[in-house]
């Protein structure tokens, strides 16, 4: 195979999985049709690993997952506090949200739609919604997609936003222990609910240790 | 997996403070978990 068949080939295989990649991720990211997204990503993951192992010169691995679930986490999160913040009195923010919140979090149940902004009435939470939606995730997206691209700056912005969301983690984690008695006084799981339901959110900064010690080279200007 | 490059001991100091600080990091956000979990067998929600 010459080196341009070999290019071309690698260029064919790694566009057909990135169609399968960003069909999936999108739906997944609608936070609704998460479940039909699914499998949808993970044909587009398999064409992709056959790619690999047909020796052709597509994204490694662990930039693809690490891109897209950062992509996904951004999309997700923003799609429910927007509607938190914008929508707080539609007849579905009501309903599940609030049924949501007696499940594990009273930050949605407690006074809900009762400040003078809407939405979630725990201390403190609404300047994390805020913070979040307006900074954060728009951050997060935009060096996701940028950090596929194999770019510099992609893989730049992609540590800036893991450390980012390092410290809104913590910094949310710790105000609501601080308000604890709000969050999970009177809810069906308390603590052990809350975290099983969002250590997934929690844990994509654990892609810290990879962006400080990858080959930095691969991501070219 | 990248090709390794040979670490200079300034990368060495550098990579052992990350991990320190992450540890450090890491085990406030667990602190914060345990502090719920003693809230939880203490107050009775």
């Amino acid at each position: 195979m010459t080196l341009d068949l070999h290019e071309d080939e690698s260029r064919r295989a790694q566009k057909s999985a990135d169609r399968w990649l960003i069909v999936g991720s999108i739906l997944m990211g609608s936070l609704v049709l998460g479940p039909l997204g699914l499998p949808v990503f993970c044909r587009g993951i398999y064409l992709l690993r056959k790619a690999q192992t047909a020796g052709l010169s597509v994204r490694p691995m662990m930039v693809t997952l690490i891109g897209y679930v950062i992509i996904i986490d951004a999309a997700i999160n923003s799609i429910g506090w927007g509607l938190d913040v914008f929508a707080n009195h539609a007849l579905i923010t009501r309903t599940i949200f609030t049924a949501w919140g007696n499940l594990m979090d009273g930050g949605y149940f407690w006074h809900y739609n009762e400040l003078w902004i809407g939405g979630a009435g725990a201390p403190g939470e609404k300047s994390w919604i805020i913070i979040c939606i307006v900074v954060v995730f728009p951050m997060r997206i935009a060096a996701g997609i940028a950090f596929l691209q194999m770019k510099r700056w992609g893989h730049q912005w992609m540590i800036v936003t893991c450390w980012f969301g390092l410290i809104t983690w913590l910094g949310y984690i710790i105000n609501m222990t601080m308000y604890a008695d709000v969050r999970y006084a009177g809810v069906a799981f308390p603590v052990l609910g809350w975290w099983l339901y969002n250590i997934f959110y929690i844990t994509p900064f654990l892609a810290i240790p990879y962006l400080h010690t990858v080959n930095r080279e691969i991501f070219s200007d | 997996m990248a090709d390794r490059i040979p670490m200079s001991d300034q990368d060495r100091r550098r990579h052992r403070a990350l991990i320190v600080f992450q540890i450090v990091v890491y085990g406030a956000m667990i602190a914060m978990f345990f502090i719920q979990l003693q809230m939880f067998f203490v107050k009775e929600w």
